[in-house]
């Protein structure tokens, strides 16, 4: 004989249950709300997927058959200029360290010119943080096609790209570290009687380096990913290699260098999480 | 009727529970005891296969526990409802839905994915809230309530499972004494006025004394004591806890001083029907 | 007390400390100029690599200037806001000249917008459903999990611009390819974000799930879903921020959205097109930086009240 009985509950037990809890049996306009966001997602997702003329990806299957299919086949490896590939896998790394270095350079002067607490002319702070948000703003590939179209094709304009965009995030980046740090140690400094460079010395660097560095590194890492692509628009790399075997139809060699990519980056990644604990780490700041 | 025979468990490299041999009645309360780590819980849990037994066999009115899989495994624990002692509810939902997911194994897969309860569903949660008092809570956020309450809110969940067996794996160990007693006391109610057969992994010997059938004592995985409560001596118990003996007599004497039925506590469940 | 001054071994404590000093600063120097030869070893090596030559320099230098110069827009305060004149032209000078091509940009930005939408939703939807598969607590069997882990990283790991590429062979040019390219990706990335939130959940309203006879979904929907929530929503939105500039450069191999139109002016046109289209782009995603930041403190901020 159990006193909870799910079968036994009545219609008049539903009623008197509502009536005492009103609330419990869901907010019609909650409800409706839920149901009317979830039918608008999927309605459009529905509409774009048709604006987009979804139905291509079947109507096209052969074409995917024919690529992946070539992709996994691998031919004449003998013939495939391997000397080629990973000079460009090198050369990519090569862009991305230059640029980083290069790039951390500018920062961290421009970092001291946007950071509130170094830079008390709110017209120049302005300026340099709306131009470090142009240099934001633009994609590093698009930059790569700019210098292309300014310097020629090659690393140069690789370089550049790399240089321009991790000026503009490691900037933005360093001068919230700056703006974070610990004012008590600075004025500590200060009361010895230091000029400004000794306080910038004895008072900034010691607390911002660690988390400069770190940044940096960050940025040499993602810098390495994104230049194996500005060689798609000509900016060096191995991007230059796997595009212009793509179009020649080398499809299988365009999935080894991928891979080789792939590998070499899953590298850089782990070295550089070697050197932030050895460096970064035993400092602890 | 449930049946352990020679249900065993094995860790990598030792034994949680080496072969038991008991048989349950229905409408019983039985209180397994011991010290931490004397296999209780490993027990408890390889009941509704929250634990896989390594061997042996449990019967449930003749149907083999231990080989149950998928749907019917699934039917199996929506028939024996548990009660943690953290009480595993989902913190960040209200406490109906939290209840009223005690129905979802009667749910197809659309209506338990989009969250839909019917309105009968929501009355039976609210009668269930409404039998242990915490029927005001409905639709708070489970997270808010205090230790007490999620754990009536817990047993509240598992009656809307309408189950034959109700486990609770040390239901009041992380409870002061006076919300213990009200969890206990809304046990001992279950067992009584619904018939439900109630195994109860209990810490303090007081506890499964005042409130328990039957009391099952466990020392290193083995069974050393199956008796009533008033079989159990206080020699017997300090067998069965050995070094923790006077731990837990003491814990006995601050946790469930108060006895069942005693007079009814602030919050006391009250009994509906 | 002059003995107090002398360690049992008989030596000047001073001296002692001298020396271990010395000794300190010598290792730690050589290990500095160690590192500093190794940097600048790798330096060098990278300049000669990248082909970073003072010749090259020189002579691309001036040319970036010459370059900037000449795609900025030229203004005349005389004509700045006049509209088209009798042959229906805009006169050189004025805005409306400038942004000669105002509604074709207007368009494609629109259709970028699309493009990240329906990638960002797509990609959270399947990166929801693979997390829980690759989470190492929720996975239904552990060789699902290693599959879906390797999966992920695939997908994370090739920029989205050569999942462009190829889907541009499969589908043909335009939007779809670059939507699916993002999307691809876009499930790699949130993928292992949020299988590293489920595997920070707690386990016990799953345990309590199982108890109530749930399936795994059910395990998922209501022990998991619930606590991870507020996280993959801010996660989701975030990505979207991503997901508007993945998908205003993957026009560059032929994707769809106003890349197309940025390569093709960058490609042919040294003029002030160049800065039109560009500015358009850095406006747009600044945009939608500020708009789902705020949102996603908001979000915070509703999650802190409760």
């Amino acid at each position: 004989m159990s006193t909870l009985n799910f079968a036994a509950i009545s219609q008049a037990d539903i009623d008197a249950a509502r009536k005492r809890h009103p609330k419990a049996f869901g907010d019609p306009l909650v409800t409706t709300l839920k149901a009317a966001s979830w039918a608008f997602v999927v309605v459009y997702l529905a509409w774009s997927l048709g604006f987009f003329e979804i139905g291509k990806l079947l109507n096209n299957a052969d074409r995917a058959v024919q690529l992946l299919s070539r992709m996994v086949v691998w031919q004449d490896m003998a013939t495939w200029q391997y000397a080629n590939i990973y000079k460009g896998i090198a050369q990519t790394i090569a862009m991305a360290f230059v640029g980083t270095m290069l790039g951390t350079l500018f920062a961290l002067g421009l970092a001291f010119l946007a950071a509130r607490n170094t830079m008390p002319v709110g017209v120049i702070r302005h300026a340099v943080r709306r131009l470090l948000d142009v240099f934001r703003g633009i994609d590093q590939i698009v930059w790569g096609l700019v210098f292309v179209r300014a310097v020629g094709l090659g690393p140069l304009a690789g370089v550049l790209a790399i240089w321009i965009s991790d000026m503009g995030n490691l900037a933005k980046l360093y001068s919230e570290a700056i703006e974070n740090i610990d004012r008590k140690q600075v004025e500590g400094v200060r009361a010895t009687g230091a000029d400004t460079g000794r306080i910038i010395r004895y008072g900034y660097l010691p607390q911002i380096l660690p988390v400069f560095i770190s940044l940096s590194l960050y940025s040499f890492e993602s810098s390495t990913r994104s230049a194996t692509i500005l060689g798609l628009v000509g900016a060096g790399g191995i991007g230059m290699i796997i595009i212009e075997r793509f179009r020649a139809g080398l499809f299988d060699q365009v999935a080894f260098v991928v891979l080789n990519v792939l590998v070499v980056i899953a590298i850089i990644d782990w070295g550089s999480g070697l050197i932030r604990k050895r460096f970064i780490g035993e400092r602890g700041h | 009727m449930l049946e352990f025979k020679g249900l065993t468990k094995q860790f990598r490299d030792n034994v949680a529970v080496k072969p038991a041999t008991l048989t349950i009645p229905d409408g019983q309360m039985v209180g397994i005891i011991g010290r931490s780590g004397a296999g209780k819980s490993t027990l408890l849990r390889m009941i509704n296969r929250l634990n896989e037994p390594s061997g042996g066999q449990m019967l449930f009115d003749g149907r083999d526990i231990t080989a149950l899989k998928g749907r019917d495994l699934r039917q199996w624990r929506n028939e024996c409802a548990m009660v943690f002692q953290q009480f595993n509810l989902v913190g960040r939902l209200d406490v109906l839905t939290n209840v009223m997911s005690g129905r979802l194994f009667h749910h197809g897969f659309v209506t338990s994915m989009a969250g839909m309860f019917s309105a009968k569903e929501r009355a039976f949660a609210i009668r269930a809230l409404d039998r242990l008092g915490m029927a005001h809570t409905a639709l708070q956020q489970t997270d808010t309530l205090s230790g007490g309450q999620m754990q009536r809110v817990a047993i509240a969940r598992a009656l809307v499972q309408e189950p034959r067996i109700m486990l609770a794996d040390e239901p009041i160990a992380s409870l002061d004494p006076l919300n213990a007693k009200v969890v206990m006391d809304a046990l001992r109610a279950i067992n009584q006025e619904d018939g439900l057969t109630v195994i109860c992994n209990l810490h303090t010997l007081d506890t499964a004394r005042q409130y328990c059938d039957r009391v099952i004592g466990m020392q290193d995985g083995v069974i050393v004591f199956d008796g009533t409560a008033k079989e159990l001596t206080d020699k017997a118990a300090r067998e069965i806890y050995g070094a923790e003996a006077e731990e837990a007599f003491s814990e006995a004497m601050t946790s469930t001083s108060l006895r069942p039925g005693d007079k009814p506590a602030a919050e006391a469940p009250r009994v509906v029907n | 007390m002059a003995d107090m001054s002398q360690t049992p071994g008989g030596q000047d404590p001073v001296a002692l400390f001298e020396r271990h000093r010395a000794q300190l600063i010598r290792d730690r120097m050589t290990a500095n100029l160690l590192l500093l030869a190794l940097f600048i070893g790798f330096l060098a090596w990278s300049i000669w690599i990248a082909d970073f030559m003072p010749d090259r320099l020189a002579s691309g230098v001036p040319r970036i200037f010459e370059y900037f110069g000449s795609v900025m827009p030229s203004f005349d305060t005389d004509v700045l806001f006049d509209g088209r004149n009798a042959e229906g032209k805009f006169p050189p000078g004025s805005i409306g000249f400038w942004y000669n091509d105002f509604w074709k940009y207007i368009t494609l930005i629109w259709e970028t917008i699309l493009m990240a939408l329906t990638a960002t939703l797509l990609g959270t939807g399947l990166a929801v459903v693979l997390s829980f598969l690759a989470a190492r607590n929720t996975t239904p069997a552990g060789w699902v999990g290693t599959i879906a882990r390797r999966f992920l990283e695939f997908c994370r790991g090739v920029p989205e611009i050569l999942f462009a590429l190829v889907l541009v062979f499969w589908v043909g040019i335009g939007p779809l390819a670059g939507v699916l390219a993002i999307t691809i990706h876009a499930a790699g990335a949130l993928g292992k974000l949020f299988s590293e939130v489920v595997e920070n959940a707690s386990m016990r309203p799953v345990d309590g799930m199982k108890a109530v006879g749930g399936s795994w979904f059910e395990q998922m929907r209501y022990g998991i879903l619930p606590q991870v929530l507020p996280n993959f929503t801010s996660y989701a939105l975030w990505r979207f921020e991503i997901n508007v500039r993945a998908s205003a450069v993957v026009g560059f191999v032929g994707a769809g959205g106003i890349g197309t139109e940025l390569s093709h002016t960058i490609s042919f046109y040294s003029d002030d097109r160049v800065t039109a289209v560009l500015l358009l782009v850095v406006l747009l995603v600044t945009a939608i930086d500020l708009l789902s930041e705020r949102a996603r403190h908001s979000l915070i901020g509703k999650e802190a009240l409760k």
